[in-house]
């Protein structure tokens, strides 16, 4: 497997200019005789095809859900990072690019950060233009707030819901080219597989959700924008859909997949309250501007918050780091949480949460202007648990949220394989070892707005490609391959369930397994262990699983059957790769790496590499390569933040 | 033709339902001008009426113009209710209304066909009622009637309800709605029908009770 | 933590051209803490181990934002707490032996797919017809070249918020989706962006809404009631207006 980055020469600030200009252009008047397979319509996926057939391309987009509206993106609350500098206090497009690049642990590539950073602010310029109405001072400029720790006031946003409102203004572009008639939309439809024709994407095989029917389509690039892996954990906090299926299909025909085990830990949810839970919900980063973070001090104290005296808490978060305090990063916070719990001293029924308390901030600040703050937040965390924060202390517990890991891809954002591209959370390129707030959203539509459509043009313009169409053989046989998986999935269906497991019995297993071994904290037993454990668990589902219905009909058994076996097969990747990095880095822990005082301790001179894995076969060990992280801007340094 | 594609559209018809609306309630405030001369003497009630009647083409214009309102407003309204009902109203297995008082709004088509029934009848009885009687004496005899005046009363108070709903609807469908104003039309939308209520049904009330016996 | 026994009646129908049918199923033990979809998880992990058809039903974020679950509790849609959506609502609003009728959002322009779930794109057709701003990727002024006051800017964020989840149109009696139509012109009318297509837009998008097979609005105000997102009914008169003067003006 080649890793050609392809990174730009020149300057920092020069390399995308450098890159624009060095790119290949399609004719305006060519453009449309050829066509673009965009899979997704998030942030990422919802952007690319508008701004592809705004240029002039033919566009097929593809999301799982009844509307492209639905994607996950639109779950954001907090808001979305740019250089604007609109406060005044000191923004650049080199801090935000200094801040992305140390907030992932120096474990992303510079050029793409830089670039990142540098399209920032035509992002907001565009939002804007669309008619996102983010939050505005009476002056009527864009408001700002500081999210995340960060040092500056960077982060727009409209409400807790900016990822709504963004994502909307997607949608309403991409709305807009279908209407116009560029961009033909696929609804309720799920990639089942990648098609190449002479080693180049050129299509996918699809399943109609309502019909069951296998589709072909062709085109002469693919663009998966599929979003992150965190369901792998069954709970996290992405929506029921998301999955790594696309993703891992692409694996499968030879894309690289870059640093697997970066999963982002989001330290404020609601805790898990029952094994029939079906997914954990965030609470904005925010509450811990003035919420404070204790358990009791003695374990297994089961008194109500209430009866336990100030002098018996322990606020381990302000004691341990006393100038960040409760604000310190979300993956120290994460780790915290679960050593307190570890420990014996978590809270709440189930022994894993921890409290955040409010009553000292409204104490200084009264009620009013707490719940000003926070009042739909803590609306939404008495709807769940049935608690007012006013009168007790929320309880919290971190929780997967997302994951930096994904499709390697060059500067251009395209994979190992020639023609297919990744876009979004989907790809790994941004975020390192550990995302900032707020950047999730900035990097979704700045692959999508101004990034992919050069990579395209120059994929086009610089490929030789033959005509083809879906009657191509490689269509027929992928469609075959299709056909005969989901064959295997059903087979059981026809003898009845006597004595199977349910998908999701399989499938929550596979959480439990990757949560206790491969989550907040690891270390080379524990994932060891669970790469032992894998190849049964994944005997168990194919041999024992039971899958009602069949394959011709609306089938949402099958839909989830399908995307727990690729976690399945996924799941062994990622072990190996945190295995395999014998370093602490950003959100990645191994606890044979740490400072003396228990934070993530790098080591550079090992680890300054991204870990890209090739596919090799079905009961074969993947096998590793490696692209070295050269740093000639930054210096990397150690995280503190005693 | 814009026209066209205006009044065929849904908001457009209920356009035309809100302004004829508006139109027959302003009627409706002239009516009760003049009938509010009954409370004062029969004279008084009569010269208004002859005084009305010694322009004849101005009644006849107000008149016509009235009769297309009513037809309009009434014929509409059918057709509205009508194609509203291809979509089943009991479509679900239980029926909820959450907006609790929806019996005004629920009962338009009901109570806008019965405030039809009775301006037929209003009318039979008193414009195309017995000539060469004065009408001061036709308003005292038919409404000292028990039925026909029960009649009267049953119909003011369907009127006030209908009047409940559509004033405030009426104002919604033009598009005033509006944080500063909406409690006063609020008000305004129990108020008037109230009002209308007690300025017409005081009269039947008022003959048939025999404190217009000497009217 | 306490636990329910529950009856339910859920709509059972194959697809849009079969007849569907009320079914009953018993659920016992059911948390007061889980959500209500969780409740139907529980149901179909039962169903599927005994070998039966499970619920088929729209869901995806489980955190009230996607739009994507919905279904018509009792005759309410979204059931019956407030400004919730159905993944939101939980079970400790029920009782033990409750029985709860559960059906899916239904309208003529809404085909039902397969038992709770729905076909909703009729709203994606509207919002294509002209729910948008017609500005290409680039080339934007700069984000602060327009002043917009902050309460307009609140203003439009109260209809924007809409999630598209058909609640409105499973609830008016009519099935009117002009609380749906009003939230998007609302808030693009009122962002001075919004302007240039103003009147263009309001006549395409209710044309697209009559086109679909939606009812009329009749003032009923069941939509503002069980919006999950609080859309005041304040975005209808707005249409209202800007479709009189659309159609007064323009074409």
């Amino acid at each position: 497997m080649e890793l050609n980055s392809r990174v730009p020469s020149g300057s920092l600030a020069d390399k995308w200019d450098n890159h624009q200009f060095a790119n290949k252009l399609v004719n305006p008047a060519n453009r449309r005789k050829f066509t673009v397979i965009v899979v997704g319509t998030g942030l990422a996926g919802a952007s690319a095809s508008a701004t592809l057939a705004e240029q002039g391309y033919n566009v097929k987009t593809f999301c799982i859900q009844d509307s492209p509206r639905r994607a996950h993106s639109i779950a954001a609350q907090g808001g979305i990072n740019a250089a604007k500098n609109y406060q005044n206090d000191g923004d650049s497009v080199h801090r935000l690019f200094y801040d992305t690049i140390k907030g992932g642990d120096f474990r992303a590539r510079e050029a793409n950060v830089y670039r990142l950073a540098q399209v920032s602010n035509s992002i907001i310029d565009q939002c804007v233009a669309q008619g996102v109405p983010f939050a505005r001072e009476y002056g009527g400029t864009l408001s700002n707030r500081s999210f995340g720790g960060a040092q500056v006031s960077r982060t727009f946003y409209a409400r807790g819901q900016t990822g709504q409102q963004l994502l909307l203004g997607a949608y309403s572009a991409l709305s807009r080219q279908i209407h116009a008639g560029k961009v033909t939309m696929f609804s309720r439809r799920e990639m089942m597989d990648l098609v190449l024709v002479d080693g180049k994407a050129r299509g996918i095989t699809t399943r109609n959700l309502i019909t069951g029917e296998l589709e072909s389509h062709c085109a002469d690039a693919v663009i998966l924008a599929t979003g992150g892996y965190g369901n792998v954990y069954f709970l996290s906090t992405n929506a029921m859909a998301s999955n790594v299926t696309a993703a891992w299909r692409a694996c499968k025909h030879g894309a690289g997949m870059a640093n697997p085990c970066f999963v982002q830990i989001h330290p404020t949810c609601i805790p898990v309250h029952g094994d029939y839970q079906s997914k954990l919900t965030l609470m904005s980063e925010s509450l811990r501007n003035d919420g404070r973070v204790w358990v009791p001090l003695k374990e297994d104290d089961k008194r109500p918050p209430s009866q336990i005296p100030e002098s018996e808490r322990d606020y381990y978060l302000e004691k341990k780091y006393p100038s960040f305090g409760n604000l310190v990063p979300r993956d120290v916070a994460s780790r915290n949480a679960k050593e307190q719990c570890d420990a014996g001293k978590g809270v709440g029924n189930t022994g894993l949460a921890v409290y955040l308390d409010f009553a000292e901030a409204i104490k200084r600040d009264g009620q009013a202007t707490i719940l000003k703050k926070y009042g739909n937040l803590f609306q939404m965390y008495e709807k769940i648990t049935d608690k007012n924060p006013l009168n007790e202390p929320m309880t919290i517990y971190p929780a997967v949220h997302y994951t930096m890991g994904g499709l390697w891809v060059d500067y251009d954002l395209m994979t190992t394989i020639p023609g297919l591209f990744a876009l979004g959370e989907c790809n790994f390129s941004d975020h390192g070892a550990n995302r900032l707030g707020a950047s999730a959203l900035m990097q979704g539509l700045a692959d999508g707005y101004f990034v992919i459509a050069t990579s395209i043009a120059h994929y086009i313009g610089s490929t030789p490609m033959e005509r083809i169409s879906e009657i191509a053989p490689e269509f027929d046989e992928s469609r075959k391959n299709v056909a005969d998986r989901i064959h295997r999935l059903l087979r059981n269906s026809m003898r009845g369930p006597s004595g199977k497991v349910t998908v999701d019995q399989i499938h929550k297993e596979l959480g439990r397994l990757l949560w206790d071994n491969c989550g907040m904290a690891r270390n080379k037993a524990g994932l060891e262990a669970a790469l032992a454990q894998l190849p049964d668990l994944k005997e168990k589902f194919w041999n024992e699983v039971y899958v009602p219905g069949t394959g011709t009909d609306i089938n949402q058994s099958l839909e989830r059957a399908g995307r727990v076996a690729d976690f399945l097969e996924f799941a062994d990747v990622m072990v190996r790769d945190a295995l395999a990095r014998e370093e602490s880095c950003g959100c990645h822990l191994r606890e044979e790496s740490q400072t003396p005082e228990n934070e993530a301790k790098r080591d550079d001179a090992h680890y300054s590499h991204v870990s890209v894995w090739q596919y090799q076969g079905d009961n074969q060990a993947p096998v590793m390569h490696k692209e070295p992280l050269i740093f000639e801007n930054v210096t990397p340094s150690q995280r503190s933040y005693k | 033709m814009w026209f066209i594609r205006f009044v065929t559209s849904s908001i457009g018809k209920k356009l035309i339902m809100g302004t004829t609306g508006l139109l027959l309630f302003l009627f409706l405030c002239t009516h009760a001008a003049g009938n509010a001369t009954i409370y004062m003497s029969s004279e008084v009630f009569q010269s208004y009426a002859d005084e009305l009647h010694s322009h004849p083409l101005i009644v006849m214009v107000f008149s016509l113009v009235i009769f297309v309102l009513f037809v309009v407003h009434a014929g509409l309204g059918i057709f509205l209710f009508l194609e509203n009902r291809r979509d089943p109203g009991c479509r679900y297995a239980v029926n909820t209304r959450v907006v609790s008082n929806s019996l005004a709004s629920r009962t338009m088509p009901y109570s806008g066909l019965f405030i039809l029934l009775f301006v037929l009848v209003h009318v039979f009885g008193f414009t195309f009622g017995p000539e060469h009687v004065p009408i001061s004496e036709t308003v005292k005899v038919m409404l000292s009637g028990f039925f026909y005046g029960l009649f009267y009363i049953i119909s003011f108070i369907i009127l006030a309800i209908h009047l409940s709903h559509g004033f405030w609807s009426m104002l919604q469908t033009f598009g005033l709605n509006h944080p500063r104003y909406n409690v006063l039309i609020a008000r305004l939308t129990y108020i008037l029908p109230a009002f209308f209520l007690l300025l017409f049904g005081g009269i039947p009330l008022y003959f048939m009770s025999g404190a217009g016996a000497s009217f | 933590m306490s636990s329910i026994d529950l009856t339910l009646q859920i709509w059972r129908q194959k697809n849009n051209d079969s007849l569907g049918h009320l079914e009953t199923y018993f659920l016992q033990g059911i948390h007061t803490d889980m959500s209500f979809l969780e409740m139907l998880d529980v149901l179909n992990e039962k169903l599927t181990k005994e070998g039966k058809d499970p619920v088929t039903f729209d869901h995806d974020c489980r955190e009230g934002i996607c739009g994507m679950c919905g279904a018509v509790v009792n005759g309410v849609a979204h059931g019956p707490e407030k400004e919730i959506t159905l993944c939101q609502l939980h079970m400790r609003n029920f009782r033990s032996g409750d029985t709860l009728v559960i059906e899916p959002f239904r309208s003529k322009a809404f085909p039902i797919r397969k038992d709770l779930m729905v076909d909703r794109s009729a709203l994606d057709r509207i919002i294509q017809s002209g729910g948008y701003v017609s500005v290409n990727t680039g080339g934007t002024p700069d984000g602060n070249s327009l002043p917009i006051p902050s309460s307009v800017a609140e203003l439009a964020m109260d209809a924007a918020a809409c999630i598209g989840c058909g609640a409105c149109v499973a609830s008016c009696p009519n099935g009117a989706a002009m609380l749906f139509t009003s939230a998007k012109i609302s808030q693009l009318c009122l962002l001075p962006q919004g302007q240039p297509e103003r009147k263009r837009r309001a006549l395409a998008m209710v044309e697209t809404m009559d086109k679909e097979g939606f009812g009329n609005c009749t003032n009923f105000r069941e939509c503002e009631a069980v919006c999950p997102k609080s859309i005041s009914i304040r975005n209808i008169a707005r249409l209202n207006r800007e479709f009189l003067v659309a159609s007064l003006l323009e074409g």
